[in-house]
C-alpha cells in the first residue's frame, strides 16, 4: 500500500534528539549495564535468547491487542508449546527458559508447571514421590498447576473448604467440594491446559474412638490427575474450566474446579513433612518445612528483582518519549524562534518520572542483598537453621508489599505522564500494566501481609524492651536497642542543610522512624492491649516504614562496596539517585517523620528545593541511565520508547499499516441495520455473537 | 464442555449467604435510602432512568454478557450496532437530548456516534454563522452528515497553538487548501473519526498571504456519502487498540492539499473577507470558553458517580467476602469476619465513599455557578471587555467573571478526575483476587475512564492556570484592592492576620476545618507569589509548586462546598436529622483524611499543630470509620446503580456474588467450549472447538 503519507516525516527528528541526549552525559552505559545485570550471566543470555526468538513469527507481538480472549489463549498456548521445542532444540537450560518467558512477556499456560507445580513436588514430595513424578514433569508428559485458592478463600488458607477425607477401608482419600465456595478458583493453567494439579485440601482423618467423626488436620497438598491423558476431558467426578476474562493475563487460563467425592490413592498426598499411617490412620509430622520458608524468601527476592526490571521498562519508555515529545515554548521565552520545550524539561513531568528512575536502583540493591544472603545461607537452611535469613524472611513480606506497589503504581504514573499517547496501544505500557497489576494481590495480598512484618517487629521490640542489653542477634535488634537507649534525648535531624545533604543522616532518619513506629505498635498492642483490628492501619504504615528503611540502607551501603568500582561520573549519579529516592520518599510521608521525632519539622520545607536541584542534576543522564537497564526494543514493544527515537513513524505505521480495523468499511447510517458495508446481513451477524 | 452436572448445580456458597449478609448490613442502619437517592439524583432523574432502562434491557443488541470476551473489531461492531439502535430508539420514543444522554450513560460504553452528538454539533452551533448552521446542522441532526472534532495531532495535544495542519487561503478560488506538511501534523486520537465520520471539524492554522493567524475550525468532508470511502487525498483510519475505549474508533487523518469551499471555515468570530482577502475578527469568542468551562464542570459533576460505581461494588463485596477470624474474637463469636470489618479495608474504602458525596456536592455547585454565569453573560455585561485575549489563560482578574469560574473548573477537573481514577483502582485492589477478574466490573470501567485525566486539559497542565489565577488574586490583595470574590476574600483575611496567626479547632468544629483549608491555600499562594513576583524565579522552576497550589485550592473548594451543601436549606429540608448527621460524618472523614494526608503543608502554614494532625490520624479518623461503617451498604445503595449498569458479579445488589461469578465463568465463557492438546510435542492446539455448535443452539 503506497500513498502520499509515505513521504511524510515528523517535524523533529527523534533519532537525532536521542543522540543529542546521549551526547550530554558521559555515563558509561555498558559498564553500568554490566554492574546491574551480570548476575547469572543475564546480559549474555538476553542477547542469545533474543537472537533466536525475535526471528520466530509466532512471537510477533503487534496483533495481540486486537485479539479476543479465546484467541489470546490460543496464541499463548501455541507459544508455550513452541518455546518448549525451541528450548530442546538449542539445549537451553532453565535460566534460558526463564529468559524466554521474560522476553515473550506473556503469562504462559505452562508457567505454573515449571514454577509452583514442580517446586511443590520437589520440596514437599517424599523421595519416592519425587522419583515417580519428577521425570514426568521435566519431560512435560504431564502438565501441572497449583490449586490452592478457592472461590471463597484466598488469603486465609486455613479457611479452605475442599476436603480430603481418609477412607481407612480403601486406603484412599476422597476429595470433595461441599460448597460452591469450595470451588478452586484463579489457579493458573488449570482452566484448559493442565492434566494434573496440586490440590490443597483440608485433611480429615477419622477419630480413633469414633470412626464416624473426623478431626481436621489442616490444609495438606495432594497431587491429583484431573484430565484424561488421551481425550484431555476432565475425569469423572471433576468439573473444571476457565474462569473468564481478567484485567490482564489474557493468555493464561486461570481456572475453577470442583470435586464430587473424587477418589485418589494414598500416594497422592505429598508426604515429605506429613504422613498418614496405613495401619492406624494416624497423622505424623516429619520435621519442619524450613526449606519452604527458605524458598519463599527466595521467591520474594525474585519478585523484587522482577519489579525493578518492570519499573525500569516503564521508565525507559517515558524517559525516551518525553525527551522527544515537545509541547509549548518556555513561558519565559521571548523569541518566537525558540523551539518548543521537551516535556522532560518540565519539573511537573520530572517529579513524576525521575524519582521512579531512582527507585529502579533502590529496588536493585535490596534485591541483590537478598540474593546474596540467600545463596550464602543455603546450606544452613537445608538443615533447618535460618541463620541470617531469619530476619530477612520476616522482612520479606513487607518488601514484597512495598516493591510490587511501587512498580505497579509506577507503571501507571509513567503511562499517565505521556498524555494521550500513553493511553494508546503504541505506548507499550498497556499490557505490562494490566499484567503486573496482579502482583499486588498474588503471593500474599499487599495489605494483608504487612501484618506479618508488624507482628515480627512487635515481637522484636518486646524482646528489646525486656532485655535492652542482650547481645544483638541481627541489625533490627541492634537498631531497637539503639533506639531505646536514645529515645529520651533524641534530637530530630535535618538531612538537608543549606546546599549540603548528609547521607548518613538520611539513613538515620529512616531507621529512627521505623524504630519509633515499632515502639508505638509495641506499646499499643502489648502494653495497652488494643484490639488488633483497630491497629491495622498503623501496622500497615509500620511495615511500609520498615521496608523503606531497608531500601534506603541497602542503597546507601552499596556506595561503600560495589559501585565505587564504576568510572566517573556514574558513582556520583547513583548517589544523586539515592538522595532523590530518599528525599522524595521522606517528603511524601513527611508528617510520619516529624511525628516520630526522626526529622525536625523545620527541615521539611527545604526538601522541595533540594528535590528540584537533584532532578536538575539527574536530568542530563536520564536517557543513558535507562539505556543501562538494557531493555531490548523487542521486549519494550513500544512506539514511544524505541531506542532509536522513531516515535512518530512507528505510531503511524502501527495505526495505518498494521491495524486490521482499517481493513473493514462500515455502514454508519443508523437507518440501516447492516453493520459491515456490503455484507447485507442486516445486523444478524453481530447479534449472533452477543 | 458438556452440560453442567447436577451435583454442581446443587452447590451453594458456604456459610451465611450473600443476600443474608447484605440484608444484615442493611438492617444495621436506618438510613432512608430512597430519600437519600432523591437528594443525590432528584426524583425526576430517577424516574427518567428507570423508564429508559426498561427499554434498553428489552433490546437484545444491548445485552452485555459477551462484552468482556471479545476482540477489538467485534467490540467496535457491537458498539456501532448499539449506536444505531440507540438513535432509532430516540426517534421512536421522541427522546430529548437529556433522555438520549441518560440512555448513553446507562449503556456506559463509548460509542461511535459519541463525538457527532457532542463536540461536532456543539461547535457548529456555537462557532458557525446562521448560514453555516443552516447549511450543516440540519443534515447533521438528521445524521446525513456524521461528524467528529479533529483538533489533536500526532505531535501536539496540549499546545493547540503548535498544531501543524494548515488551511491556506486561496484568493483565486475564494476557498482554502487544507494540508498536512509533516507526519506529526496527522490528526490523532479523534473520536468517531477512524471508521464512522464522513465529516470532521478540523482545527488548522489559518494562513493568508504567507502569514499565520493561529488555529481555526473548518468543517471538512472526508468520506464519500455513498461508498463511505475516503475522498481523494484524504487519508483516514483508526489508530488501533488502546488501554480502554476500544469501542470507539479514535482516528488519524492526513490531507494532501485538499481544496475546501469558503463555507467550510466556521465564521462566527472571524472570517476572511473574500473581496479584500483580509482577516477579520468579529465579537468575542468568550462564549466558547464558556463551553470549555461547561465541559469541565460536567467532568467534576460526573466524577462523584464514576467513583461511586467502584465504591458500590467494593463495599458490597467486602461486606460479603469473609476472610479470617478476628484475632481478638472470643470463642463464642467464631466464624470469619467480613473484610469490611478490617480497618485496613475501611481506610481504603470509606474515605472514598465520603469522596463520592464530596465530589457530588461540589459538582452540583459548579453547575449552578456555571448557569448563573451564563445568565449574566447573555445579559451581556461580561462581553464588554475587549482586552480579552484569544485563550482562557489570558483572562485577567476582576475584568471577567469567567476567570474565577474558569480557574475553579480547571483545578477541580484535575483534582476530581484524579480522585475518581485513582479511587477506582483502589476499589479494585481492595477486592483482592476477584477484583482482578473482568467480572468485578471495575477494571473495564476504570480503563474507559482513564483518558478523562488527560483530555479537556491534562491534569498536570491545568494546574498552571489555577496558579496563574491565584497569583493574580494575590497581587490584587497585595496592592490593597478590596476583595471581590471568595478567593480574594480568604487571601485578604490571611494577609491581614498572618502576623497574629490562627487557631483552628479542626477536631470539633466543622467550619474551622474549612477555615484551616483556606488558611493553607492562602499561605501557599503568598509563598508562590514571593517566589515568582519578588524573587523572579523562572516559571518553569515553579511548576511543582503550582501543582501543589492548585491541588490545595481545589481541596479547599471541595471541603467548602461539601460543608455548605450540608448547611443549605435544600439539603436540610430533604433529609432527617439522623441522615444529616451521617452526611456530616462523611464530610469530616473526607476533610480530616485529606488534611492528614497533606499534613506537612497544613503544619507549615501554621493552620494546625503537629499534635492536631496526630490526633486527627489516630483518633478522629479512626472514630469516624467506626461510626460510618454500619451505614456503608445503605450509603452505596443510595447511589442507586442498577445491576444492569454495574455489570458486576461482586457488586450485585442481591449479594449473589459467588453464584454469579460461577455462572459467568462456566456458562458464558466461550473458552470452555474448547478442548486443547497441551503437550509440547504436538503441533495441534485446539483439538475440539464447540463454540460454533453452542452459538447455533442459541
Ligand atoms: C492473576 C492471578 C493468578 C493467580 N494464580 C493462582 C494460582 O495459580 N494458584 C492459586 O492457588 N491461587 C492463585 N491466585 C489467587 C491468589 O493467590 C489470591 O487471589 C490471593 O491470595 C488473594 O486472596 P483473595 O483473593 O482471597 O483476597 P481476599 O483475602 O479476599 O482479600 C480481599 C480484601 O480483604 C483484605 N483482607 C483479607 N484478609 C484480611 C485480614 N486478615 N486483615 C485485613 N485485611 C484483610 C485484603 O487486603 C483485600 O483488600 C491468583 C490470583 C490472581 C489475581
Ligand atoms: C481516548 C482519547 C480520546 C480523545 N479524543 C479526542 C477527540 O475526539 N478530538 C481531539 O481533538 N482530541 C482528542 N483526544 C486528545 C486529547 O485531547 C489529548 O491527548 C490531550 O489534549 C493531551 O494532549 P497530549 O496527548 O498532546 O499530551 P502532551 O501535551 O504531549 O502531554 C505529555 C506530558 O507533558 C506534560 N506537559 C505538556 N505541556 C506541559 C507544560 N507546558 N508544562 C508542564 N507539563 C507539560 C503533560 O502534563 C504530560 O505529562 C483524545 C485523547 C484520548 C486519550
Amino acid at each position: 500500500m503506497t500513498d502520499f503519507t509515505d513521504s511524510l516525516k515528523p517535524r523533529h527528528d527523534g533519532t537525532a534528539t536521542l543522540q543529542a541526549e546521549r551526547g550530554r552525559s558521559s555515563v558509561d552505559v555498558d559498564e553500568l549495564a554490566r554492574h546491574l545485570l551480570s548476575r547469572d550471566g543475564f546480559l549474555q543470555r538476553q542477547k542469545k535468547v533474543l537472537a533466536v526468538l525475535s526471528r520466530v513469527k509466532l512471537f510477533k507481538k503487534d496483533q495481540q491487542m486486537n485479539l479476543s480472549r479465546p484467541d489470546r489463549y490460543h496464541l499463548a498456548l501455541a507459544r508455550a508449546k513452541a518455546l518448549q521445542r525451541i528450548v530442546r532444540k538449542h539445549g537451553w537450560d532453565h535460566d534460558d527458559y526463564k529468559m524466554c518467558e521474560y522476553l515473550v512477556d506473556e503469562m504462559s499456560p505452562f508457567h505454573l508447571h515449571m514454577t509452583m507445580f514442580v517446586t511443590t513436588v520437589r520440596e514437599q514430595g517424599s523421595e519416592a514421590q519425587k522419583r515417580h513424578w519428577m521425570p514426568k514433569i521435566l519431560d512435560y508428559d504431564i502438565i501441572g498447576c497449583y490449586a490452592q485458592t478457592e472461590l471463597g478463600h484466598g488469603s486465609n488458607v486455613r479457611g479452605l473448604e475442599t476436603t480430603a477425607t481418609w477412607d481407612p477401608a480403601q486406603k484412599e482419600f476422597e476429595i470433595h467440594s461441599p460448597y460452591l465456595t469450595a470451588s478452586k478458583w484463579w489457579n493458573g493453567a488449570m482452566g484448559r491446559t493442565a492434566t494434573h494439579a496440586i490440590v490443597v485440601a483440608q485433611l480429615l482423618l477419622p477419630r480413633s474412638d469414633n470412626d464416624k467423626a473426623y478431626d481436621n488436620y489442616g490444609p495438606q497438598t495432594f497431587i491429583v490427575q484431573i484430565r484424561d491423558k488421551k481425550t484431555h476431558q476432565p475425569l469423572h467426578g471433576i468439573v473444571v474450566g476457565d474462569i473468564g476474562p481478567k484485567y490482564g493475563y489474557a493468555g493464561m487460563d486461570n481456572g475453577y474446579m470442583l470435586f464430587d467425592h473424587f477418589r485418589v490413592p494414598k500416594s497422592a498426598m505429598l508426604s515429605r513433612y506429613a504422613e498418614v499411617s496405613d495401619a492406624t490412620g494416624a497423622f505424623t509430622r516429619l520435621g519442619h518445612p524450613a526449606v519452604v520458608y527458605g524458598s519463599l524468601t527466595f521467591v520474594r527476592g525474585q519478585i523484587i528483582m522482577h519489579a525493578r526490571l518492570v519499573l525500569a521498562r516503564a521508565v525507559t519508555v517515558v524517559v525516551r518519549y518525553s525527551a522527544i515529545r515537545r509541547q509549548f515554548r518556555d513561558r519565559d521565552s521571548t523569541s518566537e524562534q525558540d523551539d518548543e520545550m521537551k516535556v522532560l524539561d518540565y519539573p511537573t513531568v520530572q517529579i513524576r518520572i525521575l524519582p521512579l528512575l531512582a527507585t529502579t536502583f533502590a529496588l536493585h540493591y535490596t534485591g541483590e542483598m537478598m540474593y546474596s544472603l540467600y545463596h550464602k545461607s543455603r546450606e544452613t537452611i537445608e538443615k533447618g537453621d535460618f541463620g541470617p535469613l531469619a530476619e530477612l524472611h520476616s522482612a520479606s513480606s513487607g518488601l514484597k508489599s512495598l516493591c510490587t506497589m511501587l512498580a505497579a503504581d509506577g507503571i501507571e504514573t509513567c503511562r499517565r505522564a505521556m498524555g494521550g499517547h500513553g493511553f494508546g496501544g503504541g505506548s507499550g505500557l498497556v499490557g505490562i500494566n494490566a499484567d503486573y497489576l496482579s502482583k499486588p494481590t498474588v503471593e500474599g495480598d499487599n495489605w494483608m501481609i504487612t501484618q506479618q512484618v508488624a507482628a515480627y517487629l512487635i515481637k522484636k521490640m518486646t524482646e528489646a524492651v525486656k532485655d535492652p542489653s542482650a547481645p544483638a542477634s541481627d541489625p533490627t535488634a541492634s537498631l531497637f536497642q539503639f533506639y531505646l537507649a536514645n529515645r529520651d534525648h533524641r534530637i530530630p535531624q535535618s538531612p538537608v542543610q543549606g546546599s549540603a545533604t548528609d547521607d548518613q543522616a538520611i539513613v538515620d532518619v529512616f531507621q529512627w522512624r521505623a524504630a519509633d513506629l515499632s515502639y508505638r505498635a509495641y506499646h499499643a498492642r502489648v502494653v495497652e492491649k488494643k484490639p488488633w483490628t483497630r491497629l491495622m492501619i498503623q501496622l500497615h504504615n509500620l511495615s511500609r516504614a520498615y521496608s523503606e528503611q531497608i531500601l534506603v540502607t541497602n542503597f546507601c551501603n552499596s556506595f561503600s562496596s560495589s559501585s565505587s568500582t564504576l568510572s566517573a561520573p556514574t558513582p556520583a549519579v547513583l548517589r544523586t539517585c539515592f538522595r532523590l529516592y530518599a528525599l522524595t520518599t521522606l517528603d511524601a510521608s513527611a508528617s510520619s517523620f516529624t511525628l516520630t521525632n526522626a526529622v525536625a519539622p523545620h527541615a521539611v520545607p527545604v526538601l522541595q528545593d533540594a528535590i528540584l536541584d537533584l532532578m536538575a542534576e539527574l536530568r542530563p543522564h536520564a536517557v543513558k541511565l535507562v539505556d543501562a537497564w538494557s531493555i531490548p526494543d523487542w521486549l519494550l514493544d513500544s512506539a514511544l520508547g524505541r531506542s532509536d527515537g522513531r516515535v512518530y513513524e512507528d505510531l503511524f505505521d502501527r495505526a495505518h499499516r498494521r491495524n486490521p480495523l482499517n481493513g473493514v468499511t462500515f455502514n454508519v447510517d443508523w437507518r440501516s441495520e447492516e453493520i459491515v458495508l456490503g455484507s447485507g446481513d442486516g445486523g444478524r451477524g453481530i447479534l449472533a455473537k452477543l | 464442555m458438556g452440560q453442567t452436572p447436577d451435583w454442581v448445580k446443587q452447590l451453594k456458597p458456604s456459610g451465611p449467604q450473600g443476600h443474608e449478609l447484605l440484608a444484615a448490613e442493611r438492617s444495621k442502619s436506618t438510613l432512608p435510602v430512597a430519600k437519600l437517592s432523591e437528594l443525590i439524583h432528584t426524583k425526576e432523574v430517577l424516574e427518567r432512568r428507570a423508564r429508559i432502562l426498561e427499554i434498553l434491557k428489552s433490546e437484545q443488541v444491548f445485552d452485555k454478557s459477551q462484552n468482556y470476551f471479545k476482540g477489538r473489531i467485534e467490540r467496535f461492531e457491537a458498539a456501532l450496532a448499539r449506536a444505531k439502535k440507540l438513535r432509532s430508539l430516540r426517534v421512536k420514543h421522541g427522546w430529548n437530548l437529556q433522555e438520549y444522554r441518560t440512555a448513553s450513560d446507562l449503556i456506559s460504553e463509548p460509542g461511535p456516534y459519541g463525538l457527532h452528538d457532542s463536540m461536532f454539533l456543539v461547535t457548529i452551533g456555537e462557532q458557525g454563522t446562521p448560514e453555516q448552521r443552516d447549511f450543516f446542522l440540519k443534515r447533521a441532526e438528521n445524521y446525513e452528515i456524521i461528524g467528529c472534532y479533529a483538533q489533536t495531532e500526532l505531535g501536539h495535544g496540549s499546545n493547540v497553538r503548535g498544531l501543524e495542519t494548515t488551511a491556506t487561503w486561496s484568493p483565486q478560488d475564494k476557498g482554502f487548501i487544507i494540508h498536512s506538511p509533516h507526519l506529526t501534523a496527522s490528526k490523532w486520537w479523534i473520536g468517531s473519526l477512524g471508521k464512522t465520520a464522513n465529516h470532521a471539524i478540523v482545527m488548522a492554522q489559518l494562513i493568508i498571504a504567507g502569514k499565520s493567524y493561529g488555529p481555526h475550525p473548518f468543517v471538512v468532508q472526508i468520506r464519500d456519502l455513498k461508498t463511505h470511502e475516503a475522498l481523494d487525498n484524504v487519508h483516514v483510519g483508526d489508530i488501533g487498540p488502546k488501554f480502554g475505549y476500544n469501542t470507539m474508533d479514535n482516528g488519524f487523518l492526513l490531507f494532501n492539499n485538499v481544496k475546501v469551499p469558503y463555507i467550510s471555515m466556521l465564521a462566527r468570530f472571524s472570517h476572511v473577507d473574500p473581496s479584500s482577502n483580509q482577516y477579520v475578527r468579529r465579537g468575542s469568542p468568550s462564549l466558547v470558553y464558556g463551553t470549555l468551562t461547561w465541559v469541565r464542570s460536567t467532568i467534576v459533576m460526573q466524577a462523584g458517580s464514576v467513583l461511586a460505581r467502584g465504591v458500590t461494588i467494593a463495599t458490597r463485596y467486602s461486606a460479603i467476602r469473609r476472610q479470617f477470624q478476628d484475632r481478638d474474637a472470643p470463642e463464642s463469636e467464631k466464624g470469619e469476619n467480613p473484610v469490611l470489618n478490617y480497618t485496613m479495608v475501611q481506610i481504603r474504602l470509606l474515605p472514598l465513599l465520603a469522596a463520592t458525596f464530596a465530589l457530588h456536592f461540589t459538582g452540583t455547585r459548579m453547575m449552578q455557578m456555571y448557569q448563573q454565569n451564563q445568565e449574566k453573560m447573555s445579559i451581556g455585561d461580561a462581553n464588554k471587555d475587549s482586552k480579552r485575549g484569544p485563550g482562557p489563560e489570558e483572562t485577567s482578574i476582576g475584568s471577567d467573571i469567567l476567570a474565577d469560574l474558569h480557574a475553579t473548573s480547571c483545578g477541580l477537573k484535575s483534582l476530581s478526575s484524579t480522585i475518581a481514577a485513582e479511587g477506582l483502582e483502589v476499589c479494585r485492589r481492595a477486592c483482592g483476587g476477584h477484583g482482578y477478574s473482568s467480572f468485578s466490573g471495575i477494571g473495564p470501567w476504570y480503563a474507559d475512564y482513564l483518558p478523562t485525566t488527560t483530555w479537556e486539559g491534562d491534569n498536570y497542565m491545568l494546574t498552571q492556570q489555577v496558579a496563574r489565577y491565584l497569583l493574580k488574586s494575590a497581587r490584587s490583595v497585595l496592592s490593597s484592592q478590596p476583595p471581590t470574590n471568595d478567593t480574594t476574600r480568604i487571601l485578604h483575611n490571611y494577609h491581614s492576620r498572618a502576623d497574629i496567626g490562627c487557631a483552628f479547632d479542626i477536631l470539633s468544629s466543622d467550619s474551622d476545618i474549612v477555615d484551616a483549608f483556606a488558611w493553607r491555600i492562602s499561605f501557599l499562594t503568598f509563598e508562590a507569589s514571593k517566589h515568582r513576583d519578588e524573587q523572579k524565579k523562572p516559571w518553569n522552576d515553579l511548576l511543582v509548586d503550582f501543582y501543589r497550589l492548585s491541588k490545595a485550592h481545589s481541596q479547599y473548594m471541595v471541603v467548602k462546598n461539601f460543608h455548605e451543601a450540608l448547611q443549605s436549606h435544600d439539603t436540610i429540608s430533604q433529609v432527617d436529622s439522623e441522615t444529616l448527621e451521617v452526611l456530616k460524618k462523611l464530610y469530616r472523614l473526607y476533610a480530616l483524611h485529606t488534611l492528614e494526608q497533606e499534613g506537612s503543608e497544613f503544619y507549615a502554614s501554621g493552620a494546625v499543630t503537629v499534635k492536631q494532625i496526630s490526633l486527627a490520624r489516630t483518633n478522629a479518623v479512626m472514630k469516624l470509620l467506626k461510626d460510618i461503617r454500619p451505614h456503608a451498604v445503605r450509603l452505596v445503595d443510595s447511589w442507586a446503580f442498577d445491576d444492569w449498569v454495574l455489570d458486576s458479579s461482586l457488586g450485585r445488589e442481591d449479594g449473589k456474588v459467588y453464584e454469579d461469578m460461577f455462572y459467568r465463568a462456566s456458562e458464558l465463557n466461550p473458552l470452555n467450549q474448547i478442548t486443547v492438546n497441551p503437550y509440547p510435542e504436538s503441533a495441534v492446539l485446539f483439538k475440539k472447538d464447540e463454540r460454533e455448535e453452542r452459538r447455533s443452539k442459541l
